[in-house]
């Protein structure tokens, strides 16, 4: 194999490639990166066994063949290189490779490609497009809310699947990690109207969003009930589901909540951020005062001291005290792009519901702390 | 097959294999019947191990020659006069010792009572009883056993070696004179005295102290706290070992209910969570504690050796032991054991090879001279010592030095350390140790470690004063567990919820978690539970959740203080000396570790050969 590159190309791809090369590996041939190249264009390819990503950049190919490297060492070397080089590579077959450019010449160590890990195809039965900025309002607005602890691996991803709403089909994504949920939906959109619903775990949610926003205005997904891929113009992310079954979240939405509050969401982000300063750093309590058409943001701490703040609001309703995780309003406050956003409370213990007032296509569920 | 009854014989070597499991529970029966007997003194010989013949001689009040006969039989006893199982006065209660040590081993008891012309003597061989015989005995009883288990080979093949049993009859006979100072004890191997404790005098504290320095050590005297507490009408005393005072198992741990020597999970249990905050979980406090309670309120005939007890309100009297013990942790605030000190002046290396005496020297005048307490024989600071110091000394700065030795500037500094029991700062060492001058001594403080401990005990306090904040469950957390562990947990519930954890009733043998401690986070709740509830049926105590909340106050306290390397100017070290004479527990960080070190004068006297 007998390639030139610039350098431009090989470090947009591979910058998305080896993010997904862990580390640390137990199995050598995971570290690398395989590289193929075919007529007037090279494929490069990563995975850690789970995730798997596929993405072409165009090069002028004198010999094809394929070969691997290690990821992060490659990339180390073309981050390094000046802008503009053209890079050589060439694969003799002797277990070595030889990567030149300008005046520098390395000799990195090679690893046969017949080891590389093939993440096996099967069948994708299901096929849609996304429009990518839909794509992107899905992960957005839901990711904050995954889970992190691994006990509960099933929550440790987003829950993408097919709903219903005033007989509208409708795609979710839904995310919660026990404390808060979020919810979004778009459209259904064609091809899809048998999908499974699955779980697509934290890793892949990161890649796939890195790679939205370097891509065009479509992505094609195909998913199986273990399987879900997203084609994008130059890369393909193929990623396994989580196996495992999410919680029925539809019983944790509250609809019997009565009490509603609508507020200007940047300022009261803003007052939530200044009140916080003073709860302590762990559990971050802040308390929420409802009372006409004030709102009163408080927090203490003993070793701080106390913080007070108002702001106007709509509200109808009797008076209510309420406390949060300040850092949990804060996640969903940053969600919301409109104006205002839409409080739907009923009790200090119960469940509160978040949303944008001009757009309910996304749902926040909040659970209160008590302080 | 036909159904018949055994005979007594067998009866009683059944018996036998129940109370009389090895040497040392035959000596505990044959000790506790001479306590039972106001004996003054009690005198025990064994021989290899038990095996070939165990001698238990008292002066106490002796038997007639009508109760000799009948005491071999069983359910003879004289110690409950009233048929009331529930007043149980004394330490033996069911008439089972002797007959059962009769049934396997050649036994044979002269006793006479007080006033009696003349000792009566009574042979028993593997069950078969002779007629008591006339004999020569002072007041007292003498009980010798012969062979024991001679009748039962199968426990006779069991045995250990004699060492090993000897130490068994050690343990048992300790436990005993500990309850009981008053009394004096000897245990002999028939070559050497293994133990020989006279009577203590004077009053119960006084005494007991006395005898139980002589059987814990000297050490244990010096660095135990008084414990005298009383809840409705359930008396703890006793001394507890202070936190740096610790050891790696639990064998220095001595419970006794009314006298009687217990191994009792739900006390261990309490004395765990008294010292949980001072003490790492793998290091073990040393302490000897005595709970005192009427006999109705402590049922002791639920083991067939009486080693473990129940209480009526056992919630009364773990809430008895844990309060008490933390008061007075609380009460001693900053000391460390004295032990700390020693082992410091162990490790300090004398002689001068290493010391850079010839650089040194001119410049010791330059030190305070009421300061003769800082020693040149501290291993590290030592050539710290010698070097020329840049604060006082207008001689030419010693580039080295600069870095290691930050001398408070004597202007600032106060000049009286009498007052204080931390003493006032001198100076502090590679950034990390500030030196202090006391009254008579000199005390070495680890800044990090101590400013750890006050900010750690700041958090707490500021958690005990506004309770912990419950994050609500969106999606509660069903746990399942075995019935009984749910059960434990539910009756638990209310205190769990102080704590930040509210768990309800999840049908048969599952809960549900509702509330989780807000600073936790996102935790693996299925784990806490059955962490909680493993505690709670092992040591009566929730301390998973405990030691969670208590791990991320300390990694709090580790973020938010001084780090060792940070300078610190006199008044910073003084104020850090200051407030930890004015905290609870800043002898020792969270761990059992002494946060400082305290050298008295003569001891860094002796140092230098001049005491």
């Amino acid at each position: 194999m007998k390639l030139t590159i610039e350098r431009a190309a090989l470090l947009k791809s591979l910058g998305h490639v080896q993010s997904v090369v862990e580390r640390r590996n137990t199995i050598p041939i995971l570290s690398n990166v395989k590289i193929d190249a075919g007529d007037a264009s090279v494929r490069l390819n990563a995975t850690d066994m789970d995730l798997d990503i596929v993405e072409a950049a165009t090069a002028d190919v004198s010999t094809p063949g394929s070969t691997t490297v290690s990821a992060h060492t490659l990339y180390d070397i073309v981050r390094k290189l000046p802008d503009g080089a053209q890079i050589d590579i060439d694969a003799a077959g002797d277990g070595q490779v030889v990567l030149s450019a300008g005046r520098s010449r390395f000799t990195l160590a090679s690893l046969p490609t017949d080891e590389f890990p093939v993440l096996s195809g099967g069948e994708l039965p299901h096929q849609f497009t996304l429009s990518a900025a839909e794509l992107r309002g899905l992960i957005d607005r839901t990711r904050f809310a995954i889970s992190t602890e691994e006990t509960r691996y099933y929550l440790n991803g987003i829950y993408l699947h097919k709903a219903e709403s005033d007989g509208t089909a409708l795609l979710r994504a839904v995310a919660t990690d026990g404390h808060r949920l979020a919810s979004v939906e778009v459209p259904l959109p064609a091809g899809a109207e048998e999908v499974p619903g699955v779980i697509v775990p934290r890793k892949a949610v990161a890649e796939l969003r890195k790679l939205i926003d370097e891509s065009g205005d479509e992505v094609a997904v195909s998913m199986s009930e273990s399987k879900i891929r997203f084609a994008f113009d130059d890369a393909v992310l193929t990623s396994k589901l989580i196996d495992g079954t999410f919680p029925d979240y539809q019983r944790v939405i509250p609809a019997g909540n009565d009490k509603v509050m609508e507020v200007e969401c940047k300022s009261f982000a803003d007052a939530v951020d200044r009140v916080s300063a003073i709860s302590s750093e762990k559990s971050r309590a802040i308390k929420l005062a409802l009372s006409g058409g004030t709102l009163v943001l408080s927090a203490s701490s003993p070793e701080h001291g106390s913080a007070t703040e108002e702001i106007e609001v709509a509200f109808d309703g009797d008076e209510l005290e309420i406390g949060f995780n300040s850092a949990y309003l804060l996640d969903v406050t940053r969600q919301i792009e409109g104006e205002m956003a839409r409080f739907t409370m009923a009790d200090a213990a119960s469940p509160t519901v978040m949303q944008e007032t001009d757009d309910t296509s996304a749902l926040y569920v909040l659970m209160p702390m008590r302080v | 097959m036909q159904l018949r009854r055994l005979p007594e014989t067998l009866v009683n070597q059944i018996a036998a294999g129940e109370v009389v499991e090895r040497p040392a529970s035959a000596v505990k029966e044959l000790v506790e019947n001479a306590i039972d007997a106001d004996a003054t003194r009690i005198d025990v010989t064994v021989i290899d191990g038990g095996q070939t013949s165990i001698t238990v001689s008292d002066d106490g009040i002796g038997m007639a020659p009508e109760d000799l006969s009948l005491c071999i039989e069983r359910h003879a006893t004289s110690k409950l006069p009233d048929d009331d199982l529930i007043d149980i006065r004394h330490l033996g209660f069911r008439g089972e010792a002797l007959p059962s040590i009769g049934a396997v081993s050649r036994l044979s008891i002269t006793s006479r009572t007080e006033g009696a012309n003349e000792a009566w003597c009574l042979n028993v061989e593997g069950g078969r009883v002779s007629d008591p015989q006339p004999a020569a005995h002072p007041k007292g009883t003498r009980v010798e056993i012969r062979d024991l288990f001679f009748a039962t080979p199968a426990r006779l093949k069991f045995l250990k070696t004699p060492r090993t049993e000897m130490n068994h009859v050690t343990e048992t006979m300790k436990r005993l004179a500990m309850a009981h100072p008053a009394i004096g004890f000897t245990l002999s191997d028939g070559t050497r005295r293994r133990l020989d404790l006279a009577p203590e005098q004077g009053e119960l504290f006084e005494a007991r102290l006395g005898r139980l320095g002589t059987i814990m050590g000297r050490d244990f005297a010096d660095n135990a706290l008084l414990i005298d507490a009383e809840r409705e009408s359930i008396r703890l005393t006793g001394y507890a070992g202070l936190p740096t005072f610790n050891r790696g198992n639990a064998a220095l741990q001595f419970l006794f209910v009314n006298g009687r020597p217990v191994n009792d999970r739900m006390l261990y249990g309490a004395l765990r969570g008294a010292y949980r905050d001072f003490l790492a979980s793998d290091r073990y406090p040393v302490v000897a504690l005595f709970v005192t309670a009427p006999s109705e309120l402590v049922d002791v005939n639920v083991h067939p050796a009486k080693t473990e007890v129940r209480f009526r309100d056992a919630a009364l009297v773990r809430g008895l032991i844990v309060g008490t013990v933390k008061h007075a942790l609380a009460e001693a605030g900053h000391r460390a054991a004295t032990t700390v000190a020693d082992a410091a002046l162990g490790a300090v290396r004398t002689g001068g090879q290493a010391l850079p005496m010839s650089r040194g020297a001119g410049r010791y005048g330059r030190f305070p001279s009421s300061n003769p307490s800082i020693s040149p024989g501290l291993s590290d600071a030592a050539a710290q010592f010698g070097a020329p110091l840049p604060g006082l000394a207008a001689a030419p700065a010693a580039p080295m030095a600069t870095n290691d030795w930050a001398p408070v500037d004597e202007a600032e500094s106060i000049d009286d350390p009498g007052e204080y029991p931390l003493g006032v700062a001198r100076g502090q060492l590679h950034a990390t140790y500030i030196v202090a001058q006391t009254a008579d001594g000199i005390v070495i403080v680890d800044q990090h470690a101590a400013h750890e401990r006050l900010v750690e005990e700041r958090i707490k306090r500021g958690l005990a004063a506004d309770g912990v904040a419950r994050q609500g469950m969106l999606i509660p957390e069903v746990v399942e567990l075995e019935d009984a562990g749910a059960e434990r947990l539910l009756a638990r519930a209310p205190e769990l919820a102080e704590m930040g954890l509210v768990v309800e009733a999840f049908g048969n043998g599952a809960v549900v978690v509702r509330e989780t401690p807000a600073l936790l986070g996102e935790i693996d709740i299925q784990g806490l539970v059955q962490d909680m509830a493993d505690d709670l049926a092992e040591l009566d105590d929730a301390i998973a959740l405990r030691d969670r909340i208590g791990d991320v106050c300390a990694t709090m306290a580790c973020h938010g203080s001084v780090r060792a390397g940070r300078r610190l100017n006199g008044e910073e070290m003084n104020a850090l000396l200051r407030e930890m004479e004015a905290t609870p527990h800043s002898g020792q960080c969270s761990h059992g570790r002494p946060t400082y070190v305290e050298l008295k004068l003569h001891d860094i006297e002796k140092l230098f050969g001049r005491r």
